[in-house]
């Protein structure tokens, strides 16, 4: 049909109500697959992240099934084994990573006034690198060969020791297919963290000197180069992992003269400093979340960017308290103890620095900040138990027990998920344009809450009580299995909030109110966008004086600039 | 943000044109190494992938990078703020200078009250085995792991690397405590000797006494905790002193202050000051 030839409406009703839609779902597809914009890219990490989040979540609810009864056979050993190493594996390589290298992907750019980040095809790659790890991860559950035949996930823990992955222990493909995984999401995480490194450092607004930079940012500038260092060590460890298994090389075989205990440092030199990876973009989120619904600025900038660069500095040298139990000797045991008691110093000064821009604050309880004052005092907690558990004759005694599974999850669940949530409470209306419901977002937040406290408070007696990790069931008279009730109970409160938070998301992007460019009076440059922001970002770059950009434009007669 | 400078038009922003090619490269390097477990075909198709996609990319850049231009949207966006106060109206009538916290005061404090604690416990040592040494090498055993054993009277003899060591641990000691101190103290100003003197070493004193077994076994076995707590109090007596020294606590005008200006959490001026906090809504 010429393109110019008048259509009878009758015609093009016809001729459109079959084809559209078809054409609108390629288009869109197109859209985000050829991306290059680093809010789109940052979106899709996010939405990748949700997924595997609800996948390991069941994972979680089915090992939480098992544990409930003593002498259960719920799921199987062996798929008890799968379940807990994808479980872990997916949490920290495919949920935890992806959704704060979103936040930060669509976050870093407009908070410096950019209109995309330094490497915009760099950054594509990088997230489709990390999406395709993932999928190979779960393409194991039909493809790998494993110790139990065809169809074997990965069963060897989630920090895979020595010797547990050699050939003879492992026979098949499926450790393979978890180190092909992680070796994908490390080539991605790499070129993520180069991203936000350049963006950060070259692509600055004027007048956004580093002394003015957002929190925020300052905390992604950290947590990216610990990704450098980080990351590379497990990604070589995965490299002679496959050598040994592929090409029959010794690295980590004892009886041939190789180490399992070189495995765990190649690990710990990884696994520490990515709890840290995790955890400083939920610091993050903190530091802008706080402030603006506290209605005072951030106390203690200096104290709080000297803080998260100590910490950066200190998480590279604590990775052996994972090792306490290997028996390193005196002196390796106590320099750990001390650098690991030492970065509570200034984590600690972040927390009393949270507590000091709420004193005597006009503080508003949304449900972003009952979530970050929900993470202040579990983090509090978790902190408390690891300075416990970084004590060596203390972890010796509850080393690989459920004491330990209790503090990992206090810091993952209680500090950084709840983060996550008070996230996305406070940056989905510039993200989506709606505002999220925040009658649901409560209910969210207190049936969430008790779920955790149910499950993660109660989870340190069995601990103590000797139940330890990993264990596939129980016998009915270890006295646990009150306890392990209790655990599961509050999982499926955790389930029942995350399933209500998914419902808000999905009612308020279609039902909910139109949030307006700048719902909750903030100061950051990203509020001076439409929501959500358009492809450029900003019109015209913009120029700043002072750590609030928005509180100059808005209080003229009183910029911060006259302070800084 | 690159820029193409052909493209002037002040109604369109040059952004980077989107491209698959990232899509496939990540897509070839994730085959070939699937190709691993499971077909060397799919590895092959992954290389076929990543060499086409390798040459697209260049493409993309290479002799210039690709851009589109992108109209800019007719929304212009006024910051606005619900909040009502505006608090320099008029200037505070009589501000008052708050004393914060400074580094060299608790450093200063810390050394002198390092200096200080050694004299007590140069008694000690005297007093109890006749030697000028042993209070130094029982402090410094906590750095040695081979003197776990260590009998008195080898305790009481010289060794430069047990006062090497002892003066590191003591000096960073002090000066960590030192530091505290001059954090702390401002903001209990009342009953300086008190709190100095008194309080802060018993709280030290208990905290050391639950932890002392765990960061050197033998000085938790070997010390005189009548001694330790005399070396504490001169201590904190002097540390306290030459803290309060500096930072002038003393003045009727300070004390006055609430708590939250004597611990810092406001001044005066400065986005954090309790006249610029928000009231709005």
């Amino acid at each position: 049909m010429a393109a110019d030839a008048p259509v009878p409406a009758e015609t093009a009703q016809t001729a459109t109500t079959h084809s559209a839609p078809r054409r609108l779902v390629l288009d869109i597809l197109n859209d985000w697959v050829t991306t290059v914009d680093h809010k789109k890219i940052g979106l899709m990490y996010i939405g990748y992240a949700l997924v595997f989040l609800v996948v390991a979540g069941i994972q979680a609810l089915l090992m939480r099934i098992q544990l409930s009864l003593p002498n259960n056979d719920f799921v199987s050993p062996q798929a008890f084994n799968s379940l807990f190493t994808m479980h872990g594996t997916t949490m920290v390589f495919f949920v935890g990573m992806p959704i704060l290298f979103g936040f930060g992907n669509y976050l870093v750019p407009l908070m410096i006034g950019a209109r995309d980040m330094a490497f915009p095809r760099l950054n594509a790659f990088s997230f489709w690198i990390s999406a395709f790890g993932g999928i190979l991860l779960y393409f194991s559950y039909f493809g790998a060969s494993g110790l139990y035949g065809a169809g074997s996930a990965p069963d060897v823990g989630w920090f895979a020791y020595a010797p547990l992955t050699a050939r003879v222990f492992s026979p098949g493909h499926s450790t393979d297919y978890w180190t092909l995984a992680i070796l994908l999401s490390g080539i991605g995480s790499i070129g993520t963290a180069l991203n936000i490194v350049a963006t950060t450092i070259c692509m600055r607004c004027p007048g956004m000197k580093l002394s003015r930079m957002p929190l925020l940012v300052w905390l992604y500038l950290v947590t990216s180069s610990l990704v450098f260092v980080a990351v590379s060590p497990l990604t070589a460890a995965q490299i002679m992992l496959m050598l040994d298994r592929y090409i029959g090389s010794h690295f980590f075989d004892t009886q041939a003269g190789g180490s399992a205990v070189l495995w765990m440092h190649f690990f710990w030199i990884f696994g520490h400093p990515e709890v840290y990876i995790l955890i400083l973009p939920a610091f993050a989120f903190a530091n802008e979340i706080i402030p603006v619904f506290s209605r005072k600025a951030i106390f203690g900038y200096a104290a709080m960017v000297a803080a998260s660069v100590g910490i950066g500095f200190i998480s590279l040298s604590v990775w052996a308290h994972h090792m306490f139990t290997v028996g390193l000797g005196a002196g390796a045991n106590t320099f750990f103890v001390l650098a690991t008691m030492i970065i509570s110093v200034p984590t600690g000064i972040k927390l009393f620095n949270w507590l000091a821009t709420l004193w005597g604050g006009k503080i508003h309880f949304t449900a972003s900040m009952m979530f970050a004052i929900g993470f202040l005092f579990q983090f509090l907690i978790a902190g408390l138990t690891g300075v416990m558990l970084s004590i060596a004759p203390f972890d010796w005694q509850l080393g690989n027990s459920y004491f330990v599974v209790a503090h990992f999850h206090y810091v993952l669940v209680g500090g950084i998920l709840f983060m996550i949530f008070s996230a996305f409470y406070y940056w989905f209306p510039k993200m989506s344009g709606k505002m999220l419901s925040e009658k649901l977002g409560k209910w969210h937040f207190w049936i969430f809450l008790i779920g955790f406290h149910l499950t993660f408070d109660f989870m340190h007696v069995p601990g103590m009580l000797g139940m330890p990790r990993r264990i596939y069931t129980y016998e009915a008279d270890r006295g646990w299995m009150i306890w392990n009730m209790i655990i599961s109970s509050g999982a499926i409160f955790q389930a029942a909030g995350t399933l209500l938070f998914v419902y808000n998301m999905i009612w308020s992007y279609f039902k909910g109110p139109v949030a307006g460019p700048d719902p909750w009076d903030a100061w950051t440059l990203e509020w001076s966008t439409p929501s959500p922001p358009p492809a450029y970002n900003f019109a015209e770059i913009p120029s700043v004086a002072s750590r609030r950009p928005l509180w100059d434009l808005k209080h003229p007669e009183d910029p911060d600039s006259n302070y800084e | 943000m690159h820029t193409d400078p052909d493209h002037l038009d002040p109604n369109v922003i040059q952004l980077p044109r989107p491209t698959a090619w990232p899509m496939i490269l990540a897509l070839g390097v994730s085959l070939i190494l699937a190709g691993m477990v499971t077909s060397v075909a799919v590895a092959i198709l992954g290389l076929g992938l990543c060499l086409a996609s390798i040459i697209g990319w260049f493409r993309q850049v290479l002799p210039h990078e690709a851009h589109e231009p992108v109209p800019l949207e007719d929304a212009a966006i006024a910051p606005t703020s619900a909040r009502t106060l505006l608090p320099q109206t008029k200037e505070p009538a009589a501000p008052h200078r708050v004393e914060t916290f400074q580094l060299a005061t608790g450093i200063r404090g810390g050394l002198a009250g390092g200096l200080a604690m050694i004299v007590p416990a140069t008694i000690f040592s005297l007093l109890k085995f006749h030697s000028l040494w042993y209070a130094t090498n029982l402090l410094a055993a906590g750095g040695f792991v081979s003197w776990g054993g260590a009998s008195d009277a080898f305790l009481c003899q010289f060794h430069l690397q047990g006062l090497l060591a002892a003066i590191f641990i003591h000096g960073l000691t002090a000066l960590l405590v030192g530091l505290l101190y001059g954090a702390v103290l401002p903001m209990f100003p009342r009953y300086p000797i008190l709190s100095a003197g008194v309080i802060a070493p018993l709280l030290l004193t208990g905290i050391l006494h639950s932890v002392l077994n765990v960061l050197s076994p033998l000085l938790n076995q070997r010390i005189d905790w009548f001694w330790f707590i005399l070396s504490q109090i001169a201590f904190g007596l002097v540390c306290g002193y030459v803290v309060n020294l500096q930072t002038r606590l003393r003045s009727a005008e300070f004390q006055a202050l609430p708590f939250a200006v004597r611990a810092g959490l406001h001044g005066n001026h400065g986005p954090n000051s309790i006249d610029k906090k928000d009231s709005s809504r």
